[in-house]
Protein backbone atom coordinates (compact mmCIF):
# COMPACT_ATOMS: atom_id res chain seq x y z
CA UNK A 1 0.00 0.00 0.00
CA UNK A 2 1.01 3.64 -0.91
CA UNK A 3 1.20 5.28 2.50
CA UNK A 4 1.18 9.02 0.18
CA UNK A 5 -1.48 7.88 -1.58
CA UNK A 6 -3.77 6.83 1.58
CA UNK A 7 -2.28 10.23 3.74
CA UNK A 8 -3.82 12.14 0.59
CA UNK A 9 -6.99 10.41 0.43
CA UNK A 10 -7.19 10.67 4.51
CA UNK A 11 -6.80 14.37 4.51
CA UNK A 12 -8.85 15.01 0.99
CA UNK A 13 -12.20 13.19 2.92
CA UNK A 14 -12.09 14.99 6.54
CA UNK A 15 -11.70 18.52 4.50
CA UNK A 16 -14.79 16.85 2.32
CA UNK A 17 -16.44 15.67 6.05
CA UNK A 18 -15.72 19.05 7.49
CA UNK A 19 -17.11 21.08 4.86
CA UNK A 20 -19.19 19.85 1.78
CA UNK A 21 -20.25 16.55 3.71
CA UNK A 22 -22.88 18.77 5.43
CA UNK A 23 -25.25 18.66 1.88
CA UNK A 24 -25.67 15.29 2.67
CA UNK A 25 -27.31 15.92 6.48
CA UNK A 26 -30.21 14.01 6.73
CA UNK A 27 -32.48 14.80 9.95
CA UNK A 28 -28.83 15.50 11.92
CA UNK A 29 -27.32 11.84 10.86
CA UNK A 30 -24.07 13.54 8.80
CA UNK A 31 -22.44 10.65 6.70
CA UNK A 32 -18.48 10.84 7.10
CA UNK A 33 -16.33 10.03 4.17
CA UNK A 34 -13.26 9.38 6.67
CA UNK A 35 -14.48 5.91 7.78
CA UNK A 36 -15.56 4.98 4.05
CA UNK A 37 -11.59 5.54 3.04
CA UNK A 38 -10.52 3.77 5.93
CA UNK A 39 -12.53 0.63 5.53
CA UNK A 40 -11.42 0.47 1.70
CA UNK A 41 -7.88 0.52 3.13
CA UNK A 42 -8.72 -2.08 5.63
CA UNK A 43 -10.07 -4.47 3.03
CA UNK A 44 -7.44 -4.57 0.91
CA UNK A 45 -3.97 -3.31 2.80
CA UNK A 46 -1.20 -6.33 3.99
CA UNK A 47 -3.65 -6.71 7.64
CA UNK A 48 -0.01 -6.08 9.03
CA UNK A 49 -0.36 -2.11 8.76
CA UNK A 50 -4.12 -2.20 8.44
CA UNK A 51 -4.36 -1.38 12.18
CA UNK A 52 -1.70 1.39 11.80
CA UNK A 53 -3.35 2.53 8.48
CA UNK A 54 -6.57 3.28 10.91
CA UNK A 55 -4.60 4.75 13.62
CA UNK A 56 -3.46 7.59 11.31
CA UNK A 57 -6.87 8.19 10.32
CA UNK A 58 -8.15 8.51 14.02
CA UNK A 59 -5.11 11.04 14.99
CA UNK A 60 -6.05 13.11 11.48
CA UNK A 61 -9.60 13.06 13.11
CA UNK A 62 -8.84 13.38 16.85
CA UNK A 63 -6.34 16.90 16.01
CA UNK A 64 -9.43 18.57 13.78
CA UNK A 65 -11.92 18.08 15.97
CA UNK A 66 -11.19 19.76 18.93
CA UNK A 67 -13.28 19.66 22.35
CA UNK A 68 -15.52 22.55 23.48
CA UNK A 69 -15.06 22.21 27.33
CA UNK A 70 -17.22 23.88 30.22
CA UNK A 71 -15.28 26.56 30.65
CA UNK A 72 -15.35 27.98 26.97
CA UNK A 73 -11.83 27.06 26.16
CA UNK A 74 -11.27 24.07 23.66
CA UNK A 75 -8.63 20.77 23.65
CA UNK A 76 -7.60 19.14 21.30
CA UNK A 77 -6.96 15.50 22.85
CA UNK A 78 -5.20 12.81 20.97
CA UNK A 79 -6.42 9.15 22.05
CA UNK A 80 -10.19 8.83 21.71
CA UNK A 81 -10.82 8.36 17.83
CA UNK A 82 -6.98 6.68 17.47
CA UNK A 83 -8.40 4.33 19.61
CA UNK A 84 -11.69 4.25 18.31
CA UNK A 85 -10.34 3.80 14.84
CA UNK A 86 -7.93 0.99 16.01
CA UNK A 87 -11.20 -0.71 17.94
CA UNK A 88 -12.81 -0.59 14.15
CA UNK A 89 -10.34 -2.11 12.09
CA UNK A 90 -9.69 -4.72 14.89
CA UNK A 91 -13.32 -5.51 13.51
CA UNK A 92 -13.17 -5.47 10.14
CA UNK A 93 -9.70 -7.10 9.30
CA UNK A 94 -11.06 -10.44 10.09
CA UNK A 95 -14.73 -9.86 8.15
CA UNK A 96 -12.70 -9.89 5.38
CA UNK A 97 -12.40 -13.61 4.70
CA UNK A 98 -16.04 -13.59 5.23
CA UNK A 99 -17.03 -10.77 2.77
CA UNK A 100 -16.81 -10.22 -0.91
CA UNK A 101 -14.53 -7.35 -0.18
CA UNK A 102 -14.93 -5.17 -3.56
CA UNK A 103 -18.81 -5.56 -3.74
CA UNK A 104 -20.14 -2.14 -2.42
CA UNK A 105 -22.77 -3.32 -0.50
CA UNK A 106 -20.01 -5.44 1.63
CA UNK A 107 -17.50 -2.61 1.93
CA UNK A 108 -20.79 -0.53 3.11
CA UNK A 109 -21.73 -3.37 5.80
CA UNK A 110 -18.09 -2.95 7.32
CA UNK A 111 -18.05 0.65 7.12
CA UNK A 112 -21.25 0.40 9.52
CA UNK A 113 -19.23 -2.00 11.90
CA UNK A 114 -16.44 -0.37 11.69
CA UNK A 115 -18.08 3.24 12.83
CA UNK A 116 -19.85 1.53 15.26
CA UNK A 117 -17.27 0.30 17.26
CA UNK A 118 -15.07 3.46 16.36
CA UNK A 119 -18.01 5.44 18.30
CA UNK A 120 -18.15 2.78 21.23
CA UNK A 121 -14.46 3.06 21.85
CA UNK A 122 -14.62 7.08 21.39
CA UNK A 123 -17.27 7.16 24.27
CA UNK A 124 -15.35 4.91 26.46
CA UNK A 125 -11.85 6.41 26.55
CA UNK A 126 -13.76 10.19 27.17
CA UNK A 127 -15.70 8.44 29.88
CA UNK A 128 -12.34 6.82 31.09
CA UNK A 129 -10.61 10.19 30.93
CA UNK A 130 -13.19 12.03 32.94
CA UNK A 131 -13.22 9.24 35.43
CA UNK A 132 -9.60 9.88 35.72
CA UNK A 133 -8.98 13.20 35.39
CA UNK A 134 -12.15 14.82 36.64
CA UNK A 135 -11.30 17.86 35.19
CA UNK A 136 -12.75 17.91 31.68
CA UNK A 137 -15.95 18.35 29.78
CA UNK A 138 -16.20 15.40 27.43
CA UNK A 139 -16.36 15.90 23.59
CA UNK A 140 -20.01 15.89 23.07
CA UNK A 141 -20.71 18.62 26.63
CA UNK A 142 -23.17 19.70 27.19
CA UNK A 143 -24.77 16.81 25.82
CA UNK A 144 -24.88 12.96 27.26
CA UNK A 145 -22.54 9.79 26.36
CA UNK A 146 -25.68 7.62 25.81
CA UNK A 147 -26.91 10.94 23.32
CA UNK A 148 -23.36 10.73 21.38
CA UNK A 149 -23.52 7.40 20.89
CA UNK A 150 -27.08 7.62 19.57
CA UNK A 151 -25.76 10.50 17.18
CA UNK A 152 -22.66 8.25 16.05
CA UNK A 153 -25.32 5.47 15.21
CA UNK A 154 -27.08 7.71 12.89
CA UNK A 155 -23.93 8.63 11.58
CA UNK A 156 -22.56 5.18 11.54
CA UNK A 157 -25.93 4.81 9.27
CA UNK A 158 -25.20 7.15 6.99
CA UNK A 159 -21.75 6.61 6.38
CA UNK A 160 -22.72 3.44 5.93
CA UNK A 161 -25.03 3.88 2.88
CA UNK A 162 -22.22 7.02 1.83
CA UNK A 163 -19.85 4.08 1.53
CA UNK A 164 -21.66 1.82 -1.26
CA UNK A 165 -21.11 5.07 -3.79
CA UNK A 166 -17.38 6.15 -2.49
CA UNK A 167 -16.54 2.36 -1.92
CA UNK A 168 -17.24 1.84 -6.04
CA UNK A 169 -15.45 5.55 -6.83
CA UNK A 170 -12.75 4.46 -4.30
CA UNK A 171 -12.50 0.52 -6.42
CA UNK A 172 -11.72 2.77 -9.76
CA UNK A 173 -8.69 4.31 -8.02
CA UNK A 174 -7.25 0.81 -7.13
CA UNK A 175 -4.04 1.11 -9.08
CA UNK A 176 -3.11 4.02 -8.11
CA UNK A 177 -3.10 2.16 -4.24
CA UNK A 178 -0.25 0.28 -4.78
CA UNK A 179 -2.43 -2.62 -2.84
CA UNK A 180 -0.65 -6.21 -3.62
CA UNK A 181 -2.31 -8.95 -4.95
CA UNK A 182 0.22 -11.69 -4.58
CA UNK A 183 -0.46 -13.91 -2.24
CA UNK A 184 2.36 -15.55 0.20
CA UNK A 185 2.18 -19.26 0.02
CA UNK A 186 2.54 -21.00 3.39
CA UNK A 187 3.59 -24.67 3.92
CA UNK A 188 0.69 -26.81 5.80
CA UNK A 189 -1.10 -29.90 5.90
CA UNK A 190 -2.72 -29.76 2.93
CA UNK A 191 0.53 -28.80 0.67
CA UNK A 192 2.58 -31.44 2.13
CA UNK A 193 -0.15 -34.14 1.75
CA UNK A 194 0.20 -32.57 -2.16
CA UNK B 1 26.90 4.42 18.24
CA UNK B 2 25.26 3.22 21.21
CA UNK B 3 22.23 5.36 19.66
CA UNK B 4 22.04 3.60 16.16
CA UNK B 5 22.67 0.30 18.23
CA UNK B 6 19.40 1.16 19.93
CA UNK B 7 17.33 1.99 16.94
CA UNK B 8 18.39 -1.04 15.27
CA UNK B 9 16.89 -3.01 18.89
CA UNK B 10 14.01 -1.08 18.46
CA UNK B 11 13.30 -1.18 15.02
CA UNK B 12 13.98 -5.19 15.09
CA UNK B 13 11.65 -5.44 18.21
CA UNK B 14 9.08 -3.25 17.25
CA UNK B 15 7.49 -4.60 14.11
CA UNK B 16 3.98 -6.19 13.29
CA UNK B 17 1.79 -6.36 16.66
CA UNK B 18 4.09 -5.40 18.86
CA UNK B 19 4.23 -2.22 17.21
CA UNK B 20 0.60 -1.86 17.17
CA UNK B 21 0.42 -2.37 20.60
CA UNK B 22 2.94 0.53 21.60
CA UNK B 23 1.44 3.08 19.25
CA UNK B 24 -2.41 1.91 21.27
CA UNK B 25 -0.66 2.56 24.37
CA UNK B 26 0.74 5.89 23.14
CA UNK B 27 -2.72 6.81 21.80
CA UNK B 28 -4.18 5.72 25.78
CA UNK B 29 -1.78 7.76 27.59
CA UNK B 30 -2.16 10.73 25.81
CA UNK B 31 -5.69 10.37 25.72
CA UNK B 32 -5.76 10.11 30.03
CA UNK B 33 -3.29 12.98 29.87
CA UNK B 34 -4.66 16.00 31.97
CA UNK B 35 -5.71 18.71 30.42
CA UNK B 36 -3.02 20.85 31.80
CA UNK B 37 -0.35 18.50 30.29
CA UNK B 38 -2.08 18.37 26.53
CA UNK B 39 -2.92 22.00 26.20
CA UNK B 40 0.62 23.54 25.37
CA UNK B 41 1.22 21.19 22.23
CA UNK B 42 -1.82 19.97 20.91
CA UNK B 43 -3.60 22.59 19.49
CA UNK B 44 0.00 23.60 17.73
CA UNK B 45 0.07 20.06 16.08
CA UNK B 46 -3.71 20.61 15.03
CA UNK B 47 -2.84 24.04 13.38
CA UNK B 48 0.19 22.70 11.46
CA UNK B 49 -2.04 19.62 10.37
CA UNK B 50 -4.89 22.18 9.17
CA UNK B 51 -2.69 23.86 7.46
CA UNK B 52 -3.27 21.60 3.82
CA UNK B 53 -6.86 20.99 4.80
CA UNK B 54 -7.87 24.63 5.49
CA UNK B 55 -7.81 25.51 0.99
CA UNK B 56 -9.55 22.05 0.18
CA UNK B 57 -12.25 22.83 3.36
CA UNK B 58 -12.94 26.37 1.87
CA UNK B 59 -13.48 25.02 -1.23
CA UNK B 60 -15.77 22.83 0.13
CA UNK B 61 -17.64 25.22 2.01
CA UNK B 62 -18.15 26.85 -1.37
CA UNK B 63 -19.16 24.04 -3.17
CA UNK B 64 -21.86 23.60 0.05
CA UNK B 65 -23.51 27.22 -0.02
CA UNK B 66 -23.84 26.82 -3.56
CA UNK B 67 -25.41 23.02 -3.56
CA UNK B 68 -27.27 23.43 -0.39
CA UNK B 69 -27.70 27.38 0.92
CA UNK B 70 -29.15 28.25 4.05
CA UNK B 71 -33.19 27.59 4.04
CA UNK B 72 -34.54 31.23 5.03
CA UNK B 73 -32.08 32.89 2.57
CA UNK B 74 -34.27 32.84 -0.62
CA UNK B 75 -37.54 33.11 0.41
CA UNK B 76 -39.27 36.67 -1.11
CA UNK B 77 -42.65 36.09 0.10
CA UNK B 78 -41.87 35.48 3.46
CA UNK B 79 -43.02 38.03 6.20
CA UNK B 80 -39.83 39.37 7.58
CA UNK B 81 -38.50 39.74 4.00
CA UNK B 82 -41.39 41.82 2.83
CA UNK B 83 -40.88 44.15 5.93
CA UNK B 84 -37.63 44.07 5.68
CA UNK B 85 -37.79 45.45 1.91
CA UNK B 86 -40.29 47.86 3.16
CA UNK B 87 -37.48 49.27 6.00
CA UNK B 88 -35.09 49.33 3.54
CA UNK B 89 -37.44 51.89 1.17
CA UNK B 90 -37.88 54.20 4.56
CA UNK B 91 -33.63 53.61 5.07
CA UNK B 92 -33.30 54.44 1.88
CA UNK B 93 -34.64 57.90 2.57
CA UNK B 94 -33.24 57.93 5.63
CA UNK B 95 -29.55 57.77 4.09
CA UNK B 96 -30.43 60.45 2.08
CA UNK B 97 -31.49 62.81 4.88
CA UNK B 98 -27.95 61.67 6.61
CA UNK B 99 -26.01 62.49 3.71
CA UNK B 100 -26.63 65.92 4.52
CA UNK B 101 -25.83 65.41 7.86
CA UNK B 102 -22.96 64.21 7.57
CA UNK B 103 -21.63 67.08 6.10
CA UNK B 104 -22.10 69.22 9.72
CA UNK B 105 -21.07 65.67 11.42
CA UNK B 106 -17.87 65.40 9.49
CA UNK B 107 -17.09 69.05 11.19
CA UNK B 108 -18.01 67.44 14.71
CA UNK B 109 -15.74 64.31 14.23
CA UNK B 110 -12.91 65.93 13.56
CA UNK B 111 -13.21 67.88 16.95
CA UNK B 112 -13.75 64.58 18.53
CA UNK B 113 -11.06 63.16 17.02
CA UNK B 114 -8.63 65.30 18.51
CA UNK B 115 -10.41 64.23 21.98
CA UNK B 116 -9.92 60.29 21.16
CA UNK B 117 -6.73 61.00 20.79
CA UNK B 118 -5.94 61.65 23.61
CA UNK B 119 -8.07 59.10 25.52
CA UNK B 120 -6.94 56.13 23.58
CA UNK B 121 -8.76 54.03 20.91
CA UNK B 122 -12.00 52.35 23.06
CA UNK B 123 -14.62 51.10 20.12
CA UNK B 124 -14.42 47.64 18.65
CA UNK B 125 -12.66 46.90 14.99
CA UNK B 126 -14.28 45.06 12.80
CA UNK B 127 -13.48 42.49 10.34
CA UNK B 128 -14.99 40.00 8.14
CA UNK B 129 -14.39 37.06 7.59
CA UNK B 130 -15.36 33.64 5.82
CA UNK B 131 -16.47 30.38 7.35
CA UNK B 132 -13.87 28.29 5.74
CA UNK B 133 -14.45 24.48 7.46
CA UNK B 134 -16.54 23.13 10.57
CA UNK B 135 -16.18 20.42 12.91
CA UNK B 136 -15.81 16.89 10.79
CA UNK B 137 -17.11 14.73 13.58
CA UNK B 138 -19.80 16.95 15.23
CA UNK B 139 -21.99 19.46 13.53
CA UNK B 140 -21.81 22.08 17.17
CA UNK B 141 -18.06 21.87 16.96
CA UNK B 142 -15.97 24.63 16.00
CA UNK B 143 -16.03 26.76 13.61
CA UNK B 144 -12.48 28.09 11.42
CA UNK B 145 -12.62 31.21 9.91
CA UNK B 146 -10.02 32.55 7.42
CA UNK B 147 -8.93 35.63 9.37
CA UNK B 148 -6.19 34.83 11.95
CA UNK B 149 -3.68 36.80 14.00
CA UNK B 150 -2.24 38.58 10.71
CA UNK B 151 -5.46 40.28 10.00
CA UNK B 152 -5.48 41.60 14.27
CA UNK B 153 -7.82 38.53 15.31
CA UNK B 154 -7.51 38.06 19.26
CA UNK B 155 -8.72 35.68 21.70
CA UNK B 156 -12.38 36.28 22.81
CA UNK B 157 -13.38 38.68 20.45
CA UNK B 158 -17.15 38.55 20.07
CA UNK B 159 -18.21 36.69 16.08
CA UNK B 160 -21.23 38.50 15.09
CA UNK B 161 -23.81 37.21 11.90
CA UNK B 162 -26.68 39.34 10.39
CA UNK B 163 -25.57 42.32 11.61
CA UNK B 164 -25.94 42.08 15.16
CA UNK B 165 -26.50 38.27 16.17
CA UNK B 166 -23.42 37.16 18.12
CA UNK B 167 -22.75 33.49 17.32
CA UNK B 168 -19.29 32.73 18.63
CA UNK B 169 -16.01 33.85 20.53
CA UNK B 170 -12.54 33.11 19.03
CA UNK B 171 -10.93 30.68 20.97
CA UNK B 172 -7.24 31.05 22.22
CA UNK B 173 -6.38 28.83 19.02
CA UNK B 174 -5.25 31.68 16.38
CA UNK B 175 -3.25 30.50 13.54
CA UNK B 176 -1.44 33.56 11.42
CA UNK B 177 -3.86 33.04 8.97
CA UNK B 178 -7.79 31.56 10.49
CA UNK B 179 -9.00 31.10 13.78
CA UNK B 180 -11.10 28.48 15.74
CA UNK B 181 -14.67 30.05 17.07
CA UNK B 182 -16.53 28.60 19.37
CA UNK B 183 -20.44 28.72 18.67
CA UNK B 184 -21.77 30.62 21.42
CA UNK B 185 -24.62 27.56 21.79
CA UNK B 186 -21.55 25.63 23.83
CA UNK B 187 -20.73 28.62 26.15
CA UNK B 188 -23.24 29.96 29.42
CA UNK B 189 -24.55 33.10 28.95
CA UNK B 190 -25.98 36.21 31.08
CA UNK B 191 -28.93 37.34 28.71
CA UNK B 192 -31.98 39.74 29.31
CA UNK B 193 -35.20 38.49 27.54
CA UNK B 194 -36.31 41.43 25.80
CA UNK B 195 -40.09 40.94 23.67
CA UNK B 196 -40.03 40.70 20.18
CA UNK B 197 -42.26 43.56 19.38
CA UNK B 198 -39.76 45.85 19.94
CA UNK B 199 -42.70 48.77 20.28
CA UNK B 200 -41.97 48.59 24.42
CA UNK B 201 -38.24 48.44 23.68
CA UNK B 202 -38.09 52.23 25.46
CA UNK B 203 -38.71 50.58 28.83
CA UNK B 204 -35.97 50.27 31.11
CA UNK B 205 -33.66 47.32 30.72
CA UNK B 206 -33.68 46.35 34.23
CA UNK B 207 -37.36 45.36 34.16
CA UNK B 208 -36.69 43.39 31.46
CA UNK B 209 -36.22 39.49 33.34
CA UNK B 210 -32.40 38.29 33.05
CA UNK B 211 -31.27 34.65 33.37
CA UNK B 212 -28.04 32.81 32.67
CA UNK B 213 -28.21 30.76 29.97
CA UNK B 214 -26.85 27.37 30.53
CA UNK B 215 -26.36 24.75 27.39
CA UNK B 216 -28.06 21.53 27.17
CA UNK B 217 -28.18 19.24 24.41
CA UNK B 218 -29.56 19.76 20.85
CA UNK B 219 -27.40 23.34 20.75
CA UNK B 220 -29.67 25.00 23.10
CA UNK B 221 -29.95 26.83 26.33
CA UNK B 222 -32.16 26.56 29.70
CA UNK B 223 -32.02 28.90 32.08
CA UNK B 224 -33.73 29.39 35.96
CA UNK B 225 -36.33 32.73 36.37
CA UNK B 226 -37.58 33.44 39.41
CA UNK B 227 -39.78 36.26 39.32
CA UNK B 228 -43.56 37.00 38.42
CA UNK B 229 -41.82 39.03 34.50
CA UNK B 230 -43.73 38.59 31.57
CA UNK B 231 -42.23 35.27 29.95
CA UNK B 232 -43.48 34.53 26.93
CA UNK B 233 -42.19 32.46 23.75
CA UNK B 234 -40.87 34.08 20.76
CA UNK B 235 -38.90 37.09 23.05
CA UNK B 236 -35.73 37.65 22.62
CA UNK B 237 -32.63 36.72 24.41
CA UNK B 238 -29.84 40.35 24.67
CA UNK B 239 -26.51 39.34 26.00
CA UNK B 240 -25.89 41.30 28.98
CA UNK B 241 -22.79 39.54 29.83
CA UNK B 242 -19.41 42.18 30.46
CA UNK B 243 -17.06 38.68 29.79
CA UNK B 244 -18.16 39.27 26.00
CA UNK B 245 -16.50 42.77 26.00
CA UNK B 246 -18.87 46.12 24.99
CA UNK B 247 -18.96 45.66 21.55
CA UNK B 248 -21.17 42.17 21.75
CA UNK B 249 -23.15 44.12 24.86
CA UNK B 250 -26.88 43.81 24.01
CA UNK B 251 -26.88 42.01 21.01
CA UNK B 252 -29.26 39.41 20.31
CA UNK B 253 -28.37 35.40 20.40
CA UNK B 254 -31.39 33.77 20.71
CA UNK B 255 -35.62 33.57 21.01
CA UNK B 256 -37.46 32.23 23.82
CA UNK B 257 -39.03 28.37 22.42
CA UNK B 258 -40.24 27.16 25.84
CA UNK B 259 -41.26 28.27 29.04
CA UNK B 260 -41.85 25.46 31.46
CA UNK B 261 -44.11 26.01 34.10
CA UNK B 262 -43.64 24.45 37.86
CA UNK B 263 -46.37 23.74 39.15
CA UNK B 264 -45.52 23.69 43.28
CA UNK B 265 -43.87 27.09 42.41
CA UNK B 266 -44.91 28.95 40.55
CA UNK B 267 -42.12 31.84 40.45
CA UNK B 268 -39.48 29.74 39.69
CA UNK B 269 -40.01 29.05 35.65
CA UNK B 270 -37.57 27.79 33.63
CA UNK B 271 -37.06 28.92 29.72
CA UNK B 272 -35.62 27.11 26.72
CA UNK B 273 -33.80 29.25 24.68
CA UNK B 274 -32.81 28.34 20.89
CA UNK B 275 -29.77 30.43 18.61
CA UNK B 276 -30.99 32.63 16.16
CA UNK B 277 -28.21 31.29 13.99
CA UNK B 278 -26.13 28.86 13.40
CA UNK B 279 -22.73 29.31 13.17
CA UNK B 280 -21.57 26.13 10.68
CA UNK B 281 -24.53 27.38 8.75
CA UNK B 282 -22.93 30.71 7.81
CA UNK B 283 -20.70 31.96 5.35
CA UNK B 284 -19.37 34.92 6.48
CA UNK B 285 -19.12 36.69 9.82
CA UNK B 286 -17.85 39.88 11.68
CA UNK B 287 -15.38 39.69 14.32
CA UNK B 288 -15.34 42.74 16.49
CA UNK B 289 -12.09 42.90 17.85
CA UNK B 290 -12.21 45.14 21.22
CA UNK B 291 -8.93 47.19 22.09
CA UNK B 292 -6.30 45.54 24.58
CA UNK B 293 -6.88 46.85 27.49
CA UNK B 294 -3.45 48.44 28.63
CA UNK B 295 -1.96 46.37 31.25
CA UNK B 296 -2.42 47.29 35.11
Amino acid sequence: MRWSVYFLAVLLAVAFDSSLGAVLEVSGAQPRLLPCVVVFALLAAPRGLAVRAAMLAGLVADLLSPAVRADGTQLVVIGPWVLGFALGSLAVVPLRSLLYRRNAIAGGFATLVFCMLAAVAFVMVWVLRILLTRDDSPAWWPGSGAGEVWIQTKSAMASAVLALPALWLLEKSRVAWGFSSAKKLVPGAARETA
Amino acid sequence: MNVTRILQFLSARLSGRRLDWLLACVALILGLLPARALAPWTSDVSRVVAVPIVPMMHMGMAVRDRVRPARDVFDPRAPEVVSLEMAAERFRSLYEQARLRSEALEREAAELKGVRSRLGPNSAELSTATVVGIDPTRRDGTVRINAGARNGIRADAAVIARGDVLVGIVSADIGELFAQVIPVSRRSVSVRLYPDDPADANRNPADYPGTVLKPVEGGRWVGDIASNADLREGQIARIDDPRFGAAALGMRVGRVRRVIMNDQVPLARKVEVEPLVDLASERTVVVAVEPQRAPQ
